[in-house]
């Protein structure tokens, strides 16, 4: 017989929607840089008058280190973070206007002309320079023949101390001060200790919570729970299992037929039961909207054309609802995850802003960039471990221990022996066995037993055998349940 | 395949490996890459790649775009220079070490590309068109032939100077009209032209 090729589904496509918010995105961040930058070319620029060949600017530097030039204050501030006070300030640079002498008279904050130096640069076309101390207080930079293109700039390097800076300015510098090697380790640092803390924390809570691993196993569910509430209970957390193996369910409860074509998969509406609880109905208006048949396409535009879906998004609160009623956790789970979530992506953007800021502000090699890095590694960090801390009641923790017996039966490596009767036990513990992560040690079992196809699985293929059946199934709900998944919330999940 | 397995009674046995097992597992590299919501599926290479291009760009290599003809015949005007900022960290700048400095007047705004000449403690002087260093004069096989150096002068470097030129001598700004540079100016060294033609700058 030849063998079917099954099909390989798609992981990431291409969607207009998500290339838009990727173009927003860009666009956000080369708006915010370009206007940073025009800022910043607008702020420091000094604008020199026009109506004189001779031109004297009067420049004066403010005990707290402010630079003002003919009484306007400019942005650019005495750099104290090296070992003298220094100024460096092109005063002059490409106006489009010649000058035949240019005298700039700076005045100090104290009397330190005798102790600092100072010099006056000019190129691209400035004649000839010179500087001169007029006082205890003022120099006189002096450059002649200064030509529309030229860059005339003044320096002053005055004694440490000279000027008293805000605040924010000696934080500037004391930052700017410390050495590349301390932001390294800061930076290796803060994930690892984030992480210890992580597991620590996560260790400590288990013990406190400790389930019994049984030592017998149990032949059938502890209780008739909806497979997706055993999944939650046991992975904390609603994701692709939970909701391929409520797909399954609905199929086994005669809900649903799937599928599977040569060329597409497709789910098919059976009966609307009254029975069916609110977020399987939601799960099923999602996949089917108004219509009886979804084919694979279908689905995979409804699903990947979108950023976030409030139906999936209900899909999740309704579990966790309904496992927290049950008593099975202290805390809605799905609280717990966003508390964490809150803390985590707050500290991964302030650490993207700040990174992003230091490049902007920090003119030197802005090692500082490394401890923002160390500081996003810790908030996904966070995010990520979050999910692993216990949240269970004590009901929750003896439940999840006959969860843990029903699992030990459904993974046994023995062959289950053939029967009439046990024909139908795959199918039926099928959705179990996809929620407690081991619907392939389950199907296992089943090796030595004629096959017999669940009648809510239609296939192309004539008598597939379980292998087909399993490579035919797993694929498409692990497909639409992961794309699924991936839509529950706006963000990390 | 299982050899436990009688195929005649199982003939679609289950080959373990052959069964895709991901309903929702997956290695955490896959997790990584498309693991998650929507919005972190979306913009977590984003920021992965910004974040490593950035510290790269900001503290490890660049490329430096040349303008003007103050470097040619080595680089001409938009010739694409591939560089390191991290070179001189460890080791000192050299003699005839092609660099990317700040404008000591105006180091925020403005990036040259030169030549280093002159090293800490020695004296230059320029005279006859030739450069002269510790007084005696240096074979330049970097410039044009017919090229000479003016205008003349004479500087000595302190212990944290350097004198730096470009190879047009006739068209540069450089340590003649601004004076030799401070160590803090110097940003890092060319290692290579990548555009037009890849070169390393060892071999120009």
């Amino acid at each position: 017989m030849p063998k079917k090729n099954h099909r390989k589904y798609p992981i990431v496509n291409f969607y207009w929607r998500k290339l838009a918010v990727f173009a927003f995105l860009f666009a956000v961040l080369g708006l915010g840089y370009t206007s940073v930058q025009t800022y910043k070319a607008d702020t420091n620029k000094y604008t020199p008058p026009t109506d004189s060949a001779d031109l004297t600017i009067a420049l004066k530097i403010a005990e707290d280190g402010s630079v003002i030039v003919d009484g306007q204050k400019l942005k650019q501030h005495i750099d104290t973070s090296g070992s003298s006070d220094e100024l460096i300030l092109p005063i002059l640079d490409n106006t489009g206007i010649g000058y035949s002498s240019v005298h700039i008279l700076m005045t100090l904050p104290k009397s330190v002309v005798k102790s600092s130096i100072y010099e006056i640069k000019g190129i691209h076309g400035v004649d000839s320079t010179s500087v001169a101390a007029i006082s205890d207080k003022v120099i006189d930079y002096y450059a002649s023949g200064v030509g529309p293109d030229s860059t005339l700039s003044v320096i002053i390097e005055m004694p440490p101390g000279t000027v008293d800076p805000p605040l924010l300015f000696k934080l500037y510098a004391a930052v700017a001060n410390i050495k590349s090697s301390a932001w390294y380790i800061v930076a290796l640092a803060l994930p690892i200790l984030t992480l210890i803390f992580m597991i620590g924390f996560i260790t400590v809570e288990s013990k406190q919570q400790k389930i019994d691993i049984p030592d017998k196993e149990t032949d059938s569910p502890p209780m008739a729970l909806p497979p997706a509430i055993a999944g939650v209970l046991y992975h904390q957390n609603v994701g692709p299992r939970e909701i391929a193996s409520t797909l399954v369910d609905l199929a086994e409860r005669g809900n649903i037929y799937i599928l599977d074509k040569e060329r597409d998969f497709a789910f098919v509406k059976n009966r609307y039961d009254q029975r069916l609880l609110s977020y399987e109905k939601v799960l099923l208006s999602k996949i089917f909207r108004a219509s009886v048949v979804s084919d694979g396409a279908e689905i995979e535009q409804r699903i990947n054309n979108h950023l976030y879906s409030k139906k999936i998004s209900l899909v999740a609160s309704g579990i966790y609802v309904l496992s927290t009623r049950l008593g099975y956790f202290k805390t809605n789970p799905q609280r717990v995850h966003r508390k964490y979530q809150i803390v985590g992506m707050g500290a991964f953007f302030t650490g993207l802003a700040c990174f992003l800021l230091s490049m902007l502000v920090f003119t030197n090699p802005p090692y500082i960039l490394f401890f923002w890095a160390g500081m996003m590694l810790s908030g996904l960090i966070i995010t990520v471990t979050a999910r692993r801390i216990p949240n269970r009641t004590a009901i929750g923790q003896e439940m999840m221990s006959n969860w843990l017996a029903f699992r030990k039966y459904l993974s046994n490596p023995e062959k289950i022996p053939f029967s009439f009767e046990n024909q139908e036990l795959f199918q039926k513990n099928l959705p179990y066995a996809i929620v407690l992560d081991c619907e392939v040690a389950w199907a296992k079992r089943f090796s030595e037993q004629d096959f017999v196809l669940p009648n809510w699985y239609v296939s192309d293929e004539l008598s597939p055998g379980l292998q087909d059946f399993c490579l035919s199934l797993f694929p498409i709900v692990s497909y639409v349940a992961r794309s699924l998944a991936s839509l529950k919330e706006p963000g990390f999940e | 395949m299982n050899n436990e397995v009688n195929t005649e009674v199982a003939p679609s046995v289950i080959a373990p490996q052959e069964i895709d097992v991901s309903i929702g597992s997956r290695s955490w590299l896959y997790k990584l890459i498309y693991g998650g919501g929507i919005i972190f599926d979306l913009t977590k290479w984003l920021v992965l790649i910004l974040v490593v291009l950035a510290i790269i760009n900001t503290l490890f290599f660049s490329v430096f775009v040349v303008s003007g003809v103050s470097m040619s015949p080595t680089f001409k005007d938009g010739d694409w220079i591939f560089w390191s900022k991290n070179i001189y960290n460890d080791t000192k700048p050299q003699r005839g070490d092609i660099i990317i400095l700040s404008y000591p007047g105006d180091p925020t705004n403005k990036t040259y590309i030169k030549r280093i000449v002159g090293l800490p403690g020695e004296k230059i002087e320029i005279k006859d068109e030739y450069v002269f260093v510790n007084d005696a004069k240096k074979d330049e096989d970097y410039i044009r032939y017919s090229v000479g150096t003016d205008p003349g002068g004479v500087w000595t470097l302190t212990s944290d100077q350097y004198f730096v030129m470009g190879d047009n001598r006739p068209n540069s700004n450089d340590s003649r009209y601004f004076g030799p540079v401070g160590k803090r100016f110097i940003r890092g060294k060319a290692i290579s032209r990548l555009l037009p033609a890849f070169q390393l700058t060892s071999d120009m």
